[in-house]
């Protein structure tokens, strides 16, 4: 059976492409109808008609769809209009109706027509939202702060904080939760007629979608706290997602917006979980998988922390023993973007090589590092955390990152000998081999191919057999000099290969993958895909990846930053007076209207809201880039994980119960974000599972053709 | 019994929707045109052509025959004052040209002032076809300065 979905809409010019393009990863086909008002008395433009909001024409037009879903919402609740022809549909309860997806829905006592409000089902049991007496109709969210904004456009920064209960898979979650919100930029929740849901809640009802077999479900509630800290609770009539018979009452799923179907739409968990209540099973099942960069390395040994490196490296060990054992339950891999070229051409002693070898180490901080070297070693080779390369040493901006690598160091010795003088940069001749007139290429000509381009080259500068010289960096041959180098590395390493093994993909540094020349070098190599940022060579800026971000059968996998902290190492979740870009709560803008800050060393339940806004925020993140990108979402371990207790590094954070070195909360951040997506892919085993960047590129191959 | 075939090198797959047969396209190039040259010449003030021959009967490119158009881009380094000359001809079946010497498709002066791109079309109006091509430039004033080219040819 094949999954079909319908979309209803006012206009295509507020009509997110994310809605479509989830479906399309999905495989899930849809139709979409465009209405030609908002009243009840509007009309339902559909490809086989067009046909009255109440009819029976649309009744039986809709039951041949797994689900109708409304995609227009508002962040005003004073409207008058918005989808009242929608009114009718909820009396479409018959067990050969569909079911109806209805996300932030305007239901609001504001609205004066009659004909909604004469239709509106008298046992429904949600209030209806009341401008004129908010409190008494609506709970308000996390804190019931104000935005700046409202908070229905939040995307990658700017979101809210929610800890959801699911009654019947009794699973708490962070997902970013708004039922409906007003031009004050407060996010509520929605309050319950208990008397109502009761009478719902104990009569008999048949449809495929009643799983209970009832006629009203409560689905989910903000879930109660965990700590006496979190005095952020709620009435036991507080609800945030509802099951009518068979229409499904949901939070906020898409912004309204015209915009390219990218990964900043952070509430569409909800899309998700409406399609699995509403039983449309999709054709495919999409990947989760996490990505780090810089698995080993380390920071400064400095204020807040005062970690020292053996420290920093016992941090790390535990970190990764929990996520290699998180790899090995859940069937996943961690990909990892291992800093080579360290070897040759860096002199820091904070990265990989050298924290392993450098005598400018001391044998403590050698041996520490290398017991975190050696789970990923093992992980490599089990599969759990495949490790490829990843090298900031070529003007430290990844693959093409300026126009020439000045003082560019060659690999020497190990397997590969002493340097051949080689080709380094274009020929100055280059002509097609089919139209080369004989006799003029020179003695040194050679078959150069990038993509479906062949040339012979001749007049080619090469490095001659010493080991360091200028590399101009944009050519194949620069390409094949320098991703050998750091294929030898990671050899040198005790790795088998440089391209996380079957996987055949690496994170590229800084996301530069260089452009053509690389990509044809890194196939050459053995690569089927790397990360890569759609301006490909910044800051250099000469190249964009292909459109379709995929070349001659290579992949380009679109980037997604889940790190808890925009410069440096993360300060932890909040520091106060720490620059923003220091923290977590700072680096995505979830201060609102100084919740947090203010109250920070005063209230307790400023850690707590802290904590549910970056796991909401950043799981948004990385499940936008797993649904709608196709992805690879990562973070930098070292940069997350200096706010942890050194002493109890695995714990779950617990408000100021437990402290880290600079006496603020402990917070883990890949435990905790981890284990938040597992959550997440429990709660939808019809649409996620947890895979591998193998399946994402396979998927990719699948539905992107 | 379905019908399976090996994907992935080692796992044995039903054809279906989701795992179709593995099939090449072939003689699908969706845009009608080639690179055929990327050069760098040092233009001085001795008639060379793109590839610094000054041999007047070689040929730039050959075998263009396939070709309804050339276009050919260039960056100038330098601002000297450049003559350029396009030569074209046809060959016999073997190769060898139909007679000595080229048709003069196009000359004059090469525009562009120093670090400037050009774009000029081989021919300028109506189609080409011929063989083989002999691009020149010498420069009559000023100093030695690079110039890097790109030739495409149109189907």
């Amino acid at each position: 059976m094949t999954p079909k979905v319908c979309l209803v809409m006012r206009e295509f010019s507020s009509f997110n492409r994310a809605w479509t393009q989830i479906l399309r990863n999905l495989g899930i086909d849809y139709t979409m109808c465009v209405t030609t008002g908002s009243a009840t008395g509007a009309s339902i433009q559909t490809p086989q008609g067009v046909f009255a909001a109440g009819s029976a024409d649309l009744r039986n037009y809709f039951r041949q769809f797994d689900a109708v879903i409304l995609c227009d919402n508002t962040g005003n609740l004073a409207l008058t209009s918005l989808i009242n022809y929608s009114v009718f549909w909820l009396r479409w309860n018959d067990t050969e109706d569909p079911a109806f997806l209805f996300f932030n829905p305007h239901f609001s006592a504001a609205i004066t027509d009659s004909g909604y409000n004469s239709n509106f089902p008298s046992d429904f049991p949600i209030v209806r939202p009341n401008p004129s007496d908010i409190a008494g109709t609506l709970y308000p969210a996390d804190g019931g702060s104000a935005g700046s904004t409202s908070p229905l456009v939040a995307a990658g920064t700017a979101g809210r904080g929610a800890c959801v209960l699911f009654l019947a898979e009794n699973i708490r979650a962070h997902v970013m939760t708004i039922c409906n919100t007003h031009t004050n930029n407060i996010p509520y929740y929605w309050r319950l007629d208990t008397a109502k849901h009761s009478a719902l809640a104990n009569a008999a009802y048949t449809h495929r979608v009643a799983r209970n077999g009832r006629a009203g479900e409560i689905l989910a509630v903000p879930a109660p706290p965990t700590s006496s800290e979190d005095t952020e609770t709620y009435p036991s009539d507080c609800v945030v997602a509802y099951r009518y018979r068979n229409i499904f009452w949901l939070p906020h799923a898409m912004h309204r917006r015209q915009d390219a179907a990218d990964d900043r739409n952070p509430f569409l968990f909800w899309l998700l979980y409406g399609l699995q209540l509403a039983g449309v099973r999709p054709r495919y099942k999409l990947p989760v998988q996490i990505e780090t960069d810089h698995p080993l390395q380390a920071v400064g040994t400095g204020a807040p922390f005062n970690h020292a490196i053996t420290t920093q490296m016992g941090i790390l060990e535990a970190s990764w023993d929990w996520m290699r054992d998180f790899a090995r339950r859940k069937n996943t891999a961690i990909v990892n973007g291992l800093v080579v070229g360290t070897k040759y051409r860096l002199t820091g002693t904070v990265y990989h090589w050298h924290l392993l070898y450098s005598t400018s180490r001391t044998q403590a901080e050698r041996d520490a590092a290398m017991r975190v070297h050696q789970i990923l070693v093992a992980g490599h080779r089990e599969g759990t955390t495949p490790c490829g390369v990843h090298d900031h040493t070529i003007g430290t901006n990844g693959y093409w990152g300026g126009s020439t690598a000045a003082g560019f160091v060659r690999h020497s010795g190990l397997r590969y000998g002493a340097p051949n003088d080689v080709p380094i940069a274009r020929g100055n001749s280059c002509v097609a081999p089919h139209v080369l007139p004989a006799g003029v290429a020179g003695a040194d000509a050679q078959t150069v191919q990038v993509g479906d381009t062949e040339l012979v080259e001749w007049d080619i500068p090469t490095s001659g057999t010493g080991t360091t010289f200028d590399l101009p960096a944009g050519s194949v041959h620069a390409a094949r000099i320098i991703i050998e180098s750091e294929i030898e590395e990671m050899l040198a390493l005790g790795f088998p290969d440089g391209y996380c093994a079957g996987h055949k993909y690496t994170n590229t540094a800084a996301n530069n993958s260089g452009g053509e020349c690389y990509w044809q070098a890194l196939k050459e190599f053995g690569f089927r895909g790397v990360r890569s940022a759609p301006e490909c060579n910044a800051p250099y800026r000469t190249k964009r990846v292909t459109p379709n971000r995929y070349w001659n059968g290579f992949h380009l996998v679109p980037p997604k930053n889940l790190d808890n902290v925009d410069d440096s190492y993360s300060w932890g979740l909040y520091y106060p007076g720490a620059p923003a870009e220091r923290h977590a709560v700072g680096t995505y803008r979830l201060d609102h209207g100084g919740d947090i800050s203010a109250n920070w060393t005063t209230q307790p339940v400023a850690a707590w809201r802290a904590y549910r806004r970056v796991l909401c925020q950043l799981t948004s993140r990385w499940l936008s880039t797993t649904a709608v990108a196709l992805g690879g979402a990562y973070f930098h371990p070292i940069h997350c994980l200096m706010p942890v207790s050194p002493s109890r590094v695995l714990e779950r954070f617990d408000g100021w119960n437990i402290l880290n070195a600079a006496n603020q909360p402990h917070y883990n951040h890949p435990v905790e974000l981890l284990e938040n997506m597992d959550a997440v892919v429990r709660l939808l085993p019809d649409v996620l599972y947890w895979g591998t960047i193998t399946d994402v590129m396979d998927h990719r191959e699948r539905v992107m053709g | 019994m379905p019908v399976r075939f090996l994907r992935n090198a080692s796992e044995l797959a039903d054809v279906s929707w989701e795992t179709p047969l593995p099939v090449q396209v072939t003689n699908a190039r969706p845009v009608p045109a080639d690179t055929l040259l990327v050069a760098t010449t040092t233009v001085t003030d001795a008639n060379r052509d793109l590839l610094g021959s000054t041999a007047t009967e070689l040929p730039t490119l050959d075998g263009c025959m396939q070709y309804r158009k050339l276009v050919w881009f260039y960056f100038r380094s330098g601002a000297a004052a450049t003559t350029y000359r396009v030569l074209a001809r046809a060959t016999d079946h073997n190769g060898a040209p139909l007679g000595a010497g080229w048709i003069t498709l196009a000359t004059g002066t090469l525009p562009g002032e120093a670090n400037t791109w050009g774009r000029i079309e081989i021919p300028a109006s109506g189609d080409g076809y011929y063989d083989q091509y002999r691009i020149e430039v010498w420069r009559t004033a000023g100093s030695n300065y690079d110039l890097t080219s790109k030739i495409v040819g149109v189907r």
